[in-house]
């Protein structure tokens, strides 16, 4: 490659290029695959500096990485703490994230979780970044005993899975790849329900030019975050996922 | 006389806002710092250099949408200045490796950000620099040329000799140093 096509390459990758620069060289890289090829590189050799310096040394992981710790993890832990207060004990340490959630009293203070004057349970997690599948089955599970064990022993108990932005993913039709799981729960605990945001499912559908399909047993909402509001008022335990 | 104090109060606030702003680029700052020197304790000194010295010259700010691209400028002088002809003679040391036993390794993205930042610490300062504000802090080539006080064309084409010799490095293929031999035996 000559020298000035090189740096127009790079020029290319980094946006530096006008729209007619852009077109010039897309052009190009219709004719000549090598050249996409290349662009192709460099752009992952892009990637890769990023991911090697989004955390140094010096800089905690939770101030250089703010959501990088595993979601499951923090849910999970959430989930033993609602069922440590409801059932009157502390099932084990809820967790060294305590900075990392927000669980808020029915009047928007502190973090408290307000069922513990309750005699129902009811906890919404509201998904807002597309969980890697691993970690999706974990909260799953976490979630699953949780309405098991409150079944067996006669505790009411209502849980709600709200997703909104890139978590919306989670539900929906065609990039899902928990849509058995979602069937299998909701089918067999009617205290379960899944959300979607409808503000969410319209931007995507303008931003993607695609139709956007939620599993059928998700309802449909006009705004997650309304509702999270919602939720929180009405006294439930709001986890941020 | 009312029109004074207003205007002076307004100019109070308006840098006690500014010096927050500042103070709040301490981790971008580093993570730059950081990527040029990698080390820790030279980061962190940069950083609070930098920092110390925007604060004293904070009049002298003309665009503050562009602080981020002042703040760096600042920092890359005091990096020539001050950081660099100290360590021309020794060259650039890794502080913390990652080492070998720790489970964190055992991932792939571990040996990834490892490699990564090892072909990258064999690159010329120059061509760090560069390749840390373009692809790292996301700076435009106008705003490196800027900050590292280079023409536009410097700019692009250490930029892309720095490309060329990380992919290079890159694409060597690792040898495991480190292999643990089962000795085979023959029973006894």
């Amino acid at each position: 490659m000559r020298r000035n096509d090189d740096l127009e390459l790079n020029a290319y990758v980094d946006g530096e290029l006008t729209a007619e620069e852009q077109a010039e060289i897309l052009t190009a890289m219709q004719r000549n695959p090598e050249l996409a090829k290349e662009a192709c590189e460099l752009n992952n050799l892009k990637n890769q500096l990023k991911l090697a310096y989004e955390n140094p040394p010096g800089i905690s992981s939770s101030s250089a990485t703010p959501n990088k710790t595993p979601w499951y993890a923090i849910a999970a832990s959430l989930v033993m703490l609602a069922m440590g207060l409801a059932g009157g004990f502390w099932m084990g340490t809820p967790a060294n994230h305590s900075d990392r959630f927000v669980m808020l009293d029915a009047d928007g203070r502190g973090q408290a979780p307000s069922t513990i004057d309750s005699p129902e349970t009811r906890i919404v997690f509201h998904l807002t970044s597309d969980p890697e599948d691993v970690a999706a089955e974990e909260l799953l599970d976490d979630i699953e005993d949780m309405l098991s064990s409150y079944k067996k022993d006669g505790n009411p108990l209502r849980v709600e899975i709200v997703s909104h932005g890139k978590g919306l993913s989670f539900m929906r039709e065609r990039l899902s790849h928990h849509k058995a799981r979602i069937h299998e729960l909701a089918t067999t605990y009617k205290n379960l329900t899944f959300v979607a945001c409808k503000n969410t499912i319209d931007r995507l559908q303008v931003e993607q030019g695609v139709e956007i399909k939620i599993v059928p047993e998700a309802e449909v909402i006009d705004s997650g975050v309304s509702h999270v509001v919602k939720r929180q008022k009405e006294g439930w335990s709001y986890i941020r996922v | 006389m009312q029109t004074t104090k207003s205007t002076l109060l307004q100019k109070f606030g308006h840098n006690r806002k500014l010096r927050a702003q500042v103070c709040n680029q301490r981790e971008r700052l580093y993570r730059i710092a950081w990527s040029w020197c990698h080390d820790q304790h030279l980061a962190d000194d940069l950083v609070q250099e930098t920092q110390a010295k925007a604060l004293e010259k904070l009049d002298s700010l003309r665009e503050e949408s562009r602080l981020a691209v002042w703040l760096t400028r600042i920092m890359a002088n005091i990096y020539r200045d001050h950081f660099r002809k100290n360590r021309e003679e020794t060259g650039l040391e890794i502080d913390v490796a990652i080492e070998d036993e720790t489970p964190e390794l055992s991932t792939d993205r571990m040996q990834l950000v490892q490699r990564t930042r090892d072909a990258i610490a064999s690159l010329s300062d120059d061509q760090r620099q560069i390749i840390s504000l373009v692809d790292l802090a996301s700076f435009s080539y106008a705003d490196t040329a800027k900050i590292l006080d280079i023409p536009v064309g410097t700019v692009m084409s250490r930029l892309s000799r720095a490309r060329n010799k990380l992919r290079e490095r890159l694409e060597r293929p690792i040898y495991h140093t480190k292999q643990k031999v089962v000795p085979i035996r023959k029973p006894s």
